[in-house]
């Protein structure tokens, strides 16, 4: 199932990525991230006078000939961390470009960046997690690790369904049970609703890592109307009337200032973000937040 | 050269380019509704609808040039006025060596000198048939030239398909007779049938009515050829007509004679030849009387009366144009004197200005309408996206 929705170019492209972590921290076992586990590795976390009990072979000679007083070297044990999948599956989320049957919607994009994010995580052995934010109530796929869990991930994707508005503060109890601190969670949503903004920005206040990827449609990019067109909002009902050549410029402005005070927003709360539209391929946002190793970088 | 209409009324027809600019209307699918989730970005400008548009403008442009064509068609347009040339130069055909007689009168190359005939063409083309009536030609000729133009004729001596008077033409005519060759041999019109009447005593009277009529025919002065004599006599040479008029049939030498080339007319009442062929009316009256009948012996013809050559049974005899009629059944019809000698003939001047023919512009606008419509069809069946008017 998991060629059926990453296309092969895209999958082709995944290989140089890889998911890291500047704020989060490793939990328990082997993984590729750092944490505060003290164990064989190769990072250096610090050096530590020699107390009886300690291995002889973790005594710092070089030290010792310069000090004349014997440290102990430690390193830092890579671990896994654990990825969540944040997938926003409102109304506003169905929204496809025009001509309807030739362009594919928001919610498609985002479970393709879904299932492409849990590759990566299942690459580097981490964990992932997802939860589906849906309005009748959240979806949650519990976190683990192995082709096992991919497999669960992509079921839950295929039955996932855009619809209804954001679901309310009420029903978003279970982010908080389940995603501990020193999670990545990765939110993918168009970032219009004021509650995704908000949440993203309580998560980052709680100490978890939080990307953010949004998904615009040529419409919003371009507004490319011409003519009188009957401009509908899926998800509070309203409708405008309107001629497309006589509103694009205002349009456009607006939506301009709109997407900078979001900007601004996320990065005054240290969530690290990238714009995807949906012409464009569909590694782009992938490769915007993980792709080189200056991405990697340390906290 | 100015563009006129003959029928202005018919411009009437520009009334239907109202039709392809209401087809054109930009239809009501301005409502198409979008799902859009920005919305709020969105603020509310007044609906454009007092904009009226038009989709497909070229093809509208198209459509109303193609309907303004075809009104302008019904209200037939001409030219008139036209400007002729300074002067043609016509030959009538029959004239020997027509270029010296060009050469020596000095006209150069910048005059096209044409034939007198039907469409005018050039010198340089054979020469056309002859018999062509000259006079009616140039009477046409100078209804089609402008009043301006200079016309110069050169006339063999003897001038052919003349009218019974001169020709009387709007403009002064230069008429240079020249040398003309002889033209094709013709039969001499005008000599008489030679006439030789059998006749017994009972039907002597018919022969003054014979002698009379032949007197009519020939031209005053010269003896009538006509000669009579008794049934049994043989025929004398260089007759082509005989009459019988006896009671009996006709004796073999008259048979054979009429066999091999004569026309011998019957009295009435003599027996019909079995070897002729029926007989068929060839003189009828106005009143649909039959007065002579005839058919086909061998190489020549036999005629009868229908009735007896006296005026009691025949009133026709003493009717004035019965010469005439009876030299035409036995000649044929007789073509009328159509020969003059061309110095005698000359045209004069004081016939009326003609109209000048407009020049007819229906052709070409026709074949331009039918451009514009074969573009249109291109245009209006090409492929499209949208539901096209």
């Amino acid at each position: 199932m998991s060629t059926d929705l990453i296309p092969p170019e895209v999958r082709s492209r995944l290989a140089g990525l890889r998911l890291g972590a500047r704020r989060a921290l490793g939990g328990q076992g082997m993984g590729m991230h750092r944490s505060r586990n003290r164990g064989s590795g190769l990072e250096f976390a610090q050096y530590r006078g020699y107390e009886p009990g300690d291995e002889p072979r973790q005594i710092d000679w070089k030290l010792y000939a310069r000090s004349d007083r014997l440290f102990v070297r430690e390193a830092e044990r890579e671990s896994p961390v654990t990825v969540w999948i944040l997938l926003d599956a409102s109304a506003s989320m169905a929204q496809r470009d025009l001509p309807s049957e030739a362009t594919s919607s928001r919610l498609h994009a985002g479970k393709v960046l879904a299932a492409c994010i849990a590759e990566l995580a299942l690459r580097q052995g981490d964990r992932f997690g997802f939860i589906g934010l849906q309005a009748q109530g959240l979806r949650v796929v519990p976190p683990g690790n192995g082709t096992r869990q991919r497999d669960q991930l992509l079921l839950s994707l295929h039955g996932l369904d855009a619809g209804g508005a954001f679901p309310h503060a009420d029903r978003l109890g279970p982010i908080w049970e389940r995603i501990g601190a020193g999670d990545i969670v990765i939110v993918i949503s168009d970032w219009f609703d004021e509650a995704v903004i908000a949440l993203a920005e309580r998560l980052a206040a709680a100490r978890r890592e939080v990307l953010a990827i949004q998904l615009l449609t040529v419409a919003e990019r371009d507004f490319p109307f011409d003519g009188g067109y009957r401009f509908h909002d899926p998800e509070t009902g309203e409708e405008l009337l309107g001629d497309g050549r006589a509103l694009r410029d205002g349009f456009l402005q607006r939506f301009a200032e709109a997407q900078r005070g979001l900007r601004a927003r996320l990065d005054g709360a240290g969530i690290r973000h990238c714009s995807h539209c949906l012409d464009q391929p569909l590694d782009q946002p992938l490769r915007a937040l993980f792709g080189s190793a200056e991405a990697v970088a340390r906290g | 050269m100015s563009l006129s209409l003959l029928l202005p009324l018919g411009l009437a027809a520009l009334a239907a380019l109202l039709l392809p600019l209401l087809i054109h209307l930009a239809r009501r699918s301005e409502q198409q509704p979008v799902i859009f989730a920005a919305l709020r970005w969105l603020r509310f400008k007044p609906k454009p609808r007092q904009r009226i548009r038009f989709d497909e403008w070229p093809l509208l442009l198209l459509r109303l040039l193609l309907l303004a064509l075809l009104a302008l068609l019904l209200a037939r347009p001409v030219l008139t006025g036209r400007d002729g040339d300074d002067a043609w130069v016509v030959v009538v055909p029959g004239v020997e060596q027509p270029e010296r007689h060009l050469r020596e009168a000095g006209f150069g190359q910048e005059i096209e000198p044409r034939w007198l005939a039907p469409g005018y063409p050039a010198l340089n083309l054979p020469q056309p048939i002859e018999g062509l009536p000259a006079a009616s030609l140039l009477r046409q000729l100078d209804a089609e030239l402008s009043p301006g133009t200079r016309l110069v004729v050169f006339v063999p001596e003897v001038l052919d398909g003349v009218d019974a008077q001169r020709p009387v033409l709007s403009r002064a005519v230069e008429w240079r007779v020249v040398a003309g060759a002889p033209s094709v041999d013709e039969p001499a019109p005008g000599a008489p049938p030679a006439i030789h009447v059998l006749h017994d005593q009972t039907h002597a009277g018919g022969l003054r009515y014979l002698q009379a009529a032949a007197r009519a025919w020939s031209a005053s002065g010269e003896d009538p050829p006509v000669t009579s004599g008794s049934p049994e006599a043989p025929i004398p040479a260089g007759v082509d007509h005989l009459f019988w008029l006896s009671a009996a049939g006709m004796p073999d030498p008259v048979r054979e004679w009429t066999r091999a080339g004569g026309v011998v007319v019957l009295s009435a009442g003599v027996d019909w030849p079995g070897q002729a062929s029926p007989p068929q009316p060839l003189w009828r009256d106005a009143r649909g009387r039959v007065w002579l009948e005839g058919g086909a012996l061998g190489e020549g013809r036999v005629l009868r009366f229908t009735q007896a050559l006296e005026p009691a049974a025949m009133p026709v005899l003493l009717e004035s144009d019965f010469p005439q009629r009876l030299r035409q059944v036995l000649q044929g019809d007789q073509p009328p004197p159509a020969r003059v000698s061309a110095g005698h003939h000359a045209p004069s001047t004081g016939g009326g200005p003609w109209l000048p023919v407009p020049y007819d512009l229906q052709p070409w606008l026709a074949l331009l309408i039918a451009l514009v419509f074969a573009l249109e069809r291109c245009l209006a069946t090409a492929r499209r996206r949208a539901v096209s008017p």
